[in-house]
């Protein structure tokens, strides 16, 4: 009975986060893509990566969902197949890998999101940049983009931490 | 981690990167072409965009909210601004009248039924954006149903926004002009000045960090000065006439010294944007 709860409440929410990202985007175009700095919300991989190390069970299947909002990330928003479908997926199997050598509290998660975020960012950009779907330089990417992005999404991290924890440790 | 370097998992990974790679370069090459997206991705958006509708709307409607209480702030000083403009605007109205009357009586005489400059115009709204730097994309609510079709301009109340790059049944991805890819194919657009004279030439880039539009290559003689009107020239494609799309900021030469470039200010705000209009030929 409670795994089933999980279960249910694992793929709203990833979905919720996944369009809530598009949303809040629209919404707040004019704060994140502010020249010449634009920061991408990545809510989704917050709940997955919140999915990964809060569900000590280990009985959701992350890593299927993830393909699925990843493919429909990139459907939906981008119409260029193949590129969140993957990343999202990688990024729950390492994290899964380093999972047991962590001693895990709100830090090293922490520290776990800023490298999947880096990744996630990191993947898509030499994917898009292969695919020549845009130019840009490495510097450029790193400074104007992945930096903003963290920034962004660190807060978000502190601010739904507790909450979702909350969550996990009510339901399962 | 030693385990991931096991020739198994190793093979696989390639494999999915393989398949990961083949499928983007799929849907780049695929993307050009007029044919719509395949129906299977088309239903899948459609769905996507059906589950979106109901998120987006309170989202939106919190959008509404905060917009309507800083609207109430500034609408003394508005009013007042308007209040001159208005008296203007109802001689020009009635000019602008009587001029469209006698443009189609003549129209109908000439027998010419489709100008450069007819289109209907349908309207959207914004659902998303997409949450990535490297593509300036919005989702709008009308898709092929309501009649939009592929490259069809789009505009806010104010002005020129960009293209439809992709229609589904009930919504369509919309590229701003903002958008730098390389494979964007741009706008015609022309420059009238204060004597009547036109230059025309294409939208060939967008300027980030100064907010305008890049006209280049103009080799004309033609008088440009700051604050001329640009406007679609309604050449070559789905593009209507007479779009507006902004007012000269100024003219430089290019890079090389040979031509020159104008620089417009965009009549839209790119970042604010509720409702858009589909202009459909």
């Amino acid at each position: 009975m409670r795994v089933s709860r999980l279960r249910i409440i694992f793929p709203v929410g990833l979905f919720l986060a996944l369009f809530l990202d598009g949303s809040l985007s629209n919404v707040f175009a004019a704060h994140l893509f502010k020249y010449p700095y634009s920061s991408v919300l990545h809510l989704v991989l917050l709940w997955i990566i919140f999915a990964v190390f809060l569900d000590d069970r280990n009985d959701l299947s992350i890593g299927i969902w993830s393909a699925f909002a990843g493919l429909v990330f990139d459907w939906y928003y981008t119409g260029i197949l193949g590129v969140y479908m993957v990343a999202l997926p990688l990024v729950v199997y390492l994290s899964r890998q380093v999972k047991p050598w962590l001693d895990l509290n709100f830090l090293t998660m922490l520290m776990v999101y800023i490298i999947n975020l880096t990744i996630v960012e990191a993947f898509v950009y030499i994917w898009y940049l292969i695919g020549k779907v845009m130019t840009s330089n490495l510097a450029d990417f790193a400074v104007y983009t992945l930096g903003p992005t963290i920034a962004v999404n660190l807060a978000l991290f502190v601010i739904l931490y507790y909450p979702v924890r909350q969550l996990y440790l009510k339901v399962s | 981690m030693q385990k991931f370097f096991f020739n198994r998992k190793l093979v696989i990974v390639i494999i999915v990167l393989i398949i990961s790679f083949g499928l983007m370069s799929v849907s780049v090459a695929v993307r050009n072409k007029k044919s719509t997206p395949p129906l299977l991705q088309q239903f899948g958006n459609d769905v996507a965009g059906a589950v979106d509708r109901v998120i987006a709307w309170p989202v939106n409607g919190l959008q509404g909210a905060s917009n309507s209480v800083s609207d109430l702030l500034n609408t003394y000083q508005e009013n007042q601004k308007l209040k001159k403009q208005v008296d203007q605007l109802a001689q020009a109205k009635v000019n602008a009248q009587t001029a469209t009357a006698e443009n189609k009586q003549l129209r109908k005489e000439l027998k010419l039924n489709n100008s450069l400059t007819a289109y209907t115009a349908v309207t959207a709204n914004v659902l998303t954006r997409t949450p990535s730097s490297w593509m300036n994309q919005l989702v709008i609510s009308k898709g092929a149903t309501a009649g939009i079709k592929k490259n069809m301009p789009v505009m806010s109340q104010s002005g020129l926004i960009g293209r439809v790059v992709e229609v589904n049944q009930t919504n369509s991805k919309v590229e701003l002009i903002s958008s730098t890819s390389s494979s964007a194919d741009k706008f015609a657009i022309q420059v009238t000045n204060k004597a009547g004279s036109t230059v025309n030439g294409i939208v060939t880039g967008y300027d980030k960090s100064t907010n305008l539009i890049e006209m280049g290559s103009v080799t004309s003689k033609t008088k440009i000065k700051k604050g001329d009107k640009v406007v679609t020239s309604g050449l070559g494609g789905v593009t209507p006439k007479g779009l507006y799309v902004g007012t000269v900021a100024k003219v430089k030469q290019d890079d090389y010294g040979l031509a020159s470039e104008i620089e417009i200010t965009p009549a839209a705000n790119l970042t604010d944007l509720t409702v858009v209009t589909v202009a459909v030929q």
